[in-house]
This record gives structure tokens, sequence and C-alpha cells, in this order.
């Protein structure tokens, strides 16, 4: 009986030990100290060429790299800056392991790790609002606390969310590095021995401060778009600021001078968002029915939500929003042709090839419905496209300003290829392909807009282009990846072939006007 | 949600075996297996968004249907094996969802009698269950409520305390620790519990649950009622208007009633029934599960009376 007893116990161990639990998920995907839970890495790679030149590169929202003027900093003799050295030493002679965490966090780079914020922030607010009494209550700007929670990230305005940070961080970092080169101050690592360098400086001079640009750009422009996060973005901008100093990059009058600089920058580039047509991007019921009746008009099946109670359209207006790198006129001679008549033998064709797959999916073609499902509550797929970016970018040897560069022609394109592609869907208000067949039902969920073109396809098709531009040897690779997260929506249920084949056309002529820009701004 | 079966996967337990679960006080005698199958409906149309209870038309009502494999082998009179497979598929009655479907996961037991111990009229029995479940098919775990479980492999420890007075009459208290292991997803990021991780791994918090039963059993009938109590140890809760996650705080309390009735005239053959209902609960669904089956025992030690 005891050996019975033995051998019962006996097995019950050896089934625990069968299973793995770690609850060690990292929570970045960036080399370098993310607290306790990032992957880890040698960081001092990072930092390649300085880009002296970057104040000269050509300016987006900004008239000039100087329309913000920097007055001259005090010399590195000066009895000023001798008190800032000693500031900076006796916070380094008593720095603790959390200041030392907070170091190597940022020491990843700060234009990657705000990016890898804003991330986390869609991710956080891309739910939409919950049905109340047979409707759905409108998110409120000033009231963004409340259910709904303001904003709802959807793929638009994350797109346009994503780029108003990236240009916004672009412009700023620009200017800090025209006054960087024009005053050529150093690092306080660089001017003084008693000074440790705990964090790479890549040789750029230090005034103004460019963690505290970026630190001071993402106080406005982040606050703005996620205003309910307001703690959160202050103690992260604060600690950016922090740590500039207790790792020797910069002393209180580079933070000081780069923290103006950055909320100097930041609203100018935010008049512009506040005059995009944003605002108009939800439309209102009487806007919506001429949509439908517009499509009804020219003989088309209009689309119509298929969820109960029936959805407004998300940000039907959003095709009128400004662009980054094209016009109106622009967008209406880019957009794809008509989609196949919903009446048509074509069509027929089509919707029967999605139910096809859908009812014969391979558990790899699965996989890949998920892999980009980029869904509600996720980064939403320009998110997807950043962290692809950011993934190339880690180990690329660039400098903050040439990081910025390529986060805000990545997300210029993502944010023209949302405007154009929605467009195109309210222009042409076609149907889902569950609403054509409603025996069509999708492993994912089904986004609450018009078919005509795939969102994804586009996203993924301008953030490719862009990326093979400044990544030429990863073309290959790039054009894969876009093909995949475009048949991704055919395995998910949600789009016709058409729609996929559309969308990553019209994605890779958008980007190429992104791509036309960067050749011409002096960077390369 | 998904609430039986996720619970039932959570916990390795699934209703009744012939006389035993891993739960109940009832042993099989040495060479004896008794196997069978089990449908189950199990339909919800109320969920609990974290501790929110609400509707979602969406849905309409979550049903998941599945058959249960189930077999239990005494080893010894002490020391019995149980085994049980289930097939599920879920299909929601409104909205565009598509349902899920596929072999579960496997789980195996042992259940050994402990301790016995005359007390009054009856007798008093400690049994200490080990188990383990294996998922047997590489379905998602990322697509709830329409996920046929969580994919997890999970193993338990339980301890059960019985009492059966000389009529028939029995009381129960059952409770274990099932640690679960890390799973699996298709992506390489996602949110829950309010940070974002880029990791296709997610980690899954630990359960406990224990079960109190009281019931009637002789010679051609068991019949019990419980209630149980299941906590999950960690995890988010779903966020408003968010699709469920494989790794949310999933708690819930039921009750369940139950009838095995060997048929007359028709040797070593009897028939299961069984209904559950869900009182509360947080990140699952309110379901109503109903349950019928027919187990079938064979002697390998010989003929019985």
């Amino acid at each position: 009986m005891k050996r019975s007893w033995l051998a019962g116990s006996l097995l019950s161990l050896l089934a625990l030990g069968a299973i793995r639990c770690t609850n060690d998920i990292p929570t970045s995907s960036l080399p370098g100290g993310a607290g306790a839970s990032g992957p880890g890495g040698p960081v001092g790679a990072r930092l390649g060429r300085p880009d002296t030149n970057a104040g000269t590169w050509r300016m987006i929202v900004l008239t000039s790299a100087n329309q913000v003027p920097v007055p001259a900093p005090s010399a590195v003799t000066s009895a000023e800056y001798r008190a800032e050295i000693a500031t900076i030493t006796a916070a380094q002679a008593g720095l603790t392991k959390e200041q030392q965490a907070k170091i190597d966090y940022w020491s990843t780079g700060g234009v990657l790790r705000w990016n890898e914020i804003l991330r986390e922030l869609v991710a956080r607010y891309n739910l939409p609002p919950a049905p109340r009494d047979g409707a759905y209550p409108v998110p409120d700007a000033t009231n963004p606390f409340a259910d709904p929670q303001f904003p709802f990230a959807n793929p638009p305005y994350a797109a346009r969310a994503y780029s108003y940070v990236s240009v916004a961080q672009y412009e700023a970092l620009k200017a800090a590095w025209f006054y960087k080169y024009e005053y050529r101050r150093a690092a306080p690592s660089a001017v003084d021995a008693s000074v440790k360098a705990l964090a790479p400086t890549g040789d750029v001079p230090a005034y103004p401060s460019e963690d505290a640009v970026m630190s001071g750009v993402a106080e406005i422009v982040l606050r703005a778009l996620f205003p309910a996060a307001v703690d959160e973005i202050d103690s992260k901008a604060a600690e950016q600021r922090e740590a500039a100093l207790w790792s020797g990059r910069a002393a209180p009058s580079d933070i000081a001078a780069g923290h103006a600089l950055g909320r100097a920058v930041a609203p100018l580039v935010m008049a512009r968002a506040g005059s995009d047509g944003m605002r108009n991007a939800g439309g209102n019921a009487t806007l919506w029915q001429a949509l439908a009746d517009g499509a009804a008009a020219k003989g088309q099946t209009p689309w119509k939500s298929l969820e109960t109670p029936p959805r407004p359209p998300m940000l039907p207006f959003f095709g009128n929003v400004r662009g980054w790198n094209l016009t109106p006129e622009d967008f209406v001679r880019e957009r794809p042709p008509a989609p196949p008549s919903t009446s048509s033998e074509q069509m027929r064709q089509e919707v029967a090839e999605v139910k096809n797959t859908v009812e014969n999916l391979t558990r790899e073609q699965l996989a890949i419905a998920y892999k980009w499902s980029d869904g509600a509550g996720t980064y939403a797929p320009p998110g997807h496209w950043n962290q692809i970016a950011a993934d190339y970018v880690v180990g690329a040897g660039y400098s903050d300003v040439r990081t910025a560069r390529l986060f805000a022609l990545v997300n210029m394109a993502m944010h023209d290829a949302a405007v154009g592609c929605w467009e195109a869907k309210y222009y042409y208000f076609n149907p889902r392909p569950s609403q054509m067949d409603a025996g069509i039902k999708t492993p994912i969920g089904l986004p609450n807009f018009p078919s005509y073109t795939s969102g994804h396809s586009t996203f993924s098709a301008a953030a490719a282009s862009v990326l093979s531009y400044a990544f030429p040897s990863r073309t290959a690779e790039l054009d894969a990846m876009k093909d995949e997260a475009g048949l991704s929506r055919l395995y998910g249920g949600i789009h016709y072939m058409s729609d996929i084949n559309a969308g990553k056309d019209h994605g890779r002529r958008i980007g190429g006007y992104t791509v036309e820009f960067a050749r011409r701004d002096g960077a390369d | 949600m998904k609430v039986l079966l996720s619970t039932l996967a959570v916990l390795g337990v699934s209703g009744a075996l012939c006389a035993q679960t891993l739960t109940d006080g009832i042993m099989m005698p040495r060479k004896d297996l008794c196997t069978g199958f089990v449908y189950e409906h199990d339909r919800w149309s109320e969920y609990w968004e974290g501790t929110l209870k609400r509707d979602n038309r969406n849905i309409g009502s979550l049903t998941t249907r599945s058959v249960v494999w189930m077999g239990t082998y005494g080893v010894t009179d002490k020391i019995n094996v149980i085994a049980m497979l289930p097939y599920v598929s879920t299909s929601a009655s409104q909205g565009v969802l598509h349902g899920m479907k596929g072999v579960q996961d496997l789980t195996l037991a042992v259940k050994y009698e402990a301790l016995t111990r005359p007390l009054g009229s009856g007798s008093l029995k400690l049994f200490a269950v080990g188990s383990v479940a294996l998922p047997l098919s590489n379905y998602t775990p990322d697509f709830y409520p329409m996920s046929i479980g969580s994919s997890s492999r999970r193993a338990s420890a339980r301890l059960t305390l019985s009492y059966t007075a000389r009529h028939g009459f029995f009381a129960n208290g059952s409770g274990a620790y099932t640690g679960r292991a890390n799973v699996t997803l298709d992506r390489s990021a996602y949110y829950t519990d309010g940070r974002l991780y880029y990791s296709d791994e997610v980690a899954m918090p630990n359960v406990i649950d224990y079960t109190f039963s009281v019931g009637y059993r002789r010679s051609g009938l068991v019949a019990p009622f419980s209630f149980t109590q299941q906590h999950t140890l960690g995890g988010g809760d779903i966020r408003r208007q968010d699709m469920p996650f494989v790794s949310n705080r999933m708690n819930a309390s039921r009750v369940d009633a139950g009838v095995l009735y060997y048929v007359p005239k028709v040797q070593n053959l009897a028939l299961k029934l069984g209904a559950t209902r869900t009182l509360t609960g947080r990140n699952v669904g309110q379901a109503t599960t109903l349950q019928a089956g027919l187990m079938y025992t064979f002697h390998f030690g010989g003929p019985r009376s």
C-alpha cells in the first residue's frame, strides 16, 4: 500500500513537472533594459553616423529648422556650466539600481521607446464603444475617462496618430540638430572627465538635448491624442529627461533648452492636426445614408453594418483628411478603379472563393489570419508595421534623427494609405463577403466598414515600399510580408481577392509619394 | 467564456465516470473497466465582461457541443486510472463569428484511495488524485469565446474527503490546485491585463477549485448534487467591449445535479444524466450544461454478482 501511495504521488509530481509556467514574458521587443522583462542585449552598437547635416534636411511642417529660436548656451568654462557638471557628478555618485535601469531603458533610443509607448497606447485604446440603449455613444475628447473611453484608436485614427507623433518628433529633432551643430557644445561626459558616460552619445553635441526635445514633443502630441493617459505620458517624459542627466548625456541647460524646443515645435505640428479634417471624419446619420443611397443609385448593393445593433461606419469621411505627401487631387487620381459590380459574375465567383477558402482553411492559413489580424485591442495594422520598422532599425546604426526620419516616412506613407483607402472604401461603399452571403462566417473579427479596398493590403504595401527604399536588401522579405498580410484577409473571410489586389497596388502607389519625398529630402 | 468547457478543461474534470469522477469518493474494483461516451450541450447568452454582466447581440447565445469519451480502470481496488477525451464544437447563434471544432485535451489521472476509517454508521475515505491534461490537436486558443479550449498543458493535484453513511447518503469535499503551462499564439504581440506583451507566448495563471457534494447511492443508482467554485489566480479582465483572452481571470461558481442509473435487465450498462448551471462568474458565460451518456462496465477479473 505504501508503494502505491508513493507511485501516486510520484505521478502527480511528474505531471506537475511536465509543464512549464513562466511569467517572464517580454513587454518590449527592444534591446537594453525594459526593466526586468526586456530581452536585454548590447546597446553600444547603436548610433553610427552622427548625421551632422540633419539640420539641413527638408522640413515637413516647419518652414525651417531654425523657425523656433534657441539661444546660445553658456560656455563649458563658465561658472554656471561648472555648477551643472557638479550636479551631474553628484547624481551619478548616488545612482540607484532603479535609476540605472531607467538609463538603460532610454539608452535604446528615445525614438524607438516613444514608438513602443505609442503602440501600447493604441492597443489600449483600440476598442469600439459598447452599445447602450440600442445605439453607440461617441467617444468624447473632453471626457476621455468615460465609457466609451476616448479615443477609439481604430486603424485610421491610429495611422494618423503614429504619423503626427513621428513627424513632430522628426521636425523637432532636425531643429535640435541644427542648433547642436550651430553651437557644438559637447556632452558633459565628453567635456569633463568626472562625468561618466553611462549611455552612448554618438559624439553628437548635447545642446539642446535630443532626449529632452522628444520628451517635450511627447508631452504635447501624445497627450492631445491620448488625453486619458496624461499622467503616464508626463511621467515617461520626465523620466527621459532625468535619464539624460544621470547618464552624462546632457547637462541641465541642455535639457532645459531641448525641452523648450520640443514644446515649441509640437504645437506647430499639432496646429496642422487641428485643421486636417479629422474632426469631420465621423459624419452624421444623414451623411451615412447619403453614402448608401449613392451606391444604390449606381446599381450596387450598398455596404451595411453586420453588427447588432447596426454600428455607424468607421470614420466614413476620413478620406477627406489632409494627407502628408498626396494632395486631395492626388488622392482622387490614385483612387483604384471600381470593384466588380455586386451583381456581376466575377463578384459571385469572388464571394464563392471567400466561402470556399474559409470552409477549407488549413491550420497554416488560420495562423496567417491570426498573425495579421491586428483587430480590436491590438496596436492596429499601422502598429504592426511600426513594429517591423523598429525591428529593422535596431542594429542599423541609425542616429536618433535618422531613426525619427524612418518612422516619419513610414507613418506618413501609412497615414496617406489610410486616407486613400478610406476615400476608396466610402466612394464605392462595397459590401463585405458576409453581407453578400450570410453563410460566410469569419475566423477573425469583421471590420465595420466597406470592403473595397483592403486596408491591410494598402497599409502593408505603403509601409513595405518605404521600408524597401530604406532597407533595399530586405525588399524580397518585405514583399513577402506584404503579400502575406494581404492574403490573411482572404483567410479571415473578410475580403475578396479583388480588394486585396487593388489595395496592394494602391498602397504601393501611395507609398511611392513618400519615397519620392525621401529621395529629395537631403538625408541620403 | 466557454463556460463549462473551459472550466472543465481548466480543472481536468468532466462529469461522472460510471460512478467515478476525479472529485467523488468511489473507486472501480480491480480489473474493472468502465467506459462510454457522454454528450454535453453547453449554452450561454449572458457573460461577465470582467465583473459586468452583459449580453452581446453579435454572439447571441454561444453553444458548445461535445462528445466525451471516458474510461476508468481499476489497477487495484485502491488505484484507478482515469482517462477522458472530448471532441468539441462551438457556434454562435448571431453575428458572423465562425465556430470552431476539433479534438480537445486528453486528461489522464491516477486516483488513489489513501485512507479508510469507519466512522459512526458509515465510513470516511481520503483520496488523492494526480492528473494531467494534454492538448491533442493544434487548435487556436486565440479566438475566445469560439476557441474550443485554452490549449494549455495542465497538471493537477487533488485531495478528496468522502463520508458515506450506511443507508447510502454521502457527503464529499474536494479541492485541487492546477498548474497551467504557457500557451502559444499565432501572433507576436498581444495586450492583456494592462500591458502590451511582445511574444507569442502567454503566461497562464494557475487555478484552484473546490467542490462540495451530497447525494445518495446504492446499488444501481448514484445521485449527487454539488457546488463548485473555481478561482483563477491571476490574469486580466475582459476590457469594455473587448474579446475575451485565453489568460483572463476566469472564475465561476456552479451547481450541478446528476444521476447515474444502471439500466435494469441490461447488465453493466448505466445511463448518465446531468445538469450544471453557473451561478456567478467573472470573464465567463453564465452557462447551462446538459449532459447525457451511456457507460458500460467490463469485468476483466471475471463476472461479479
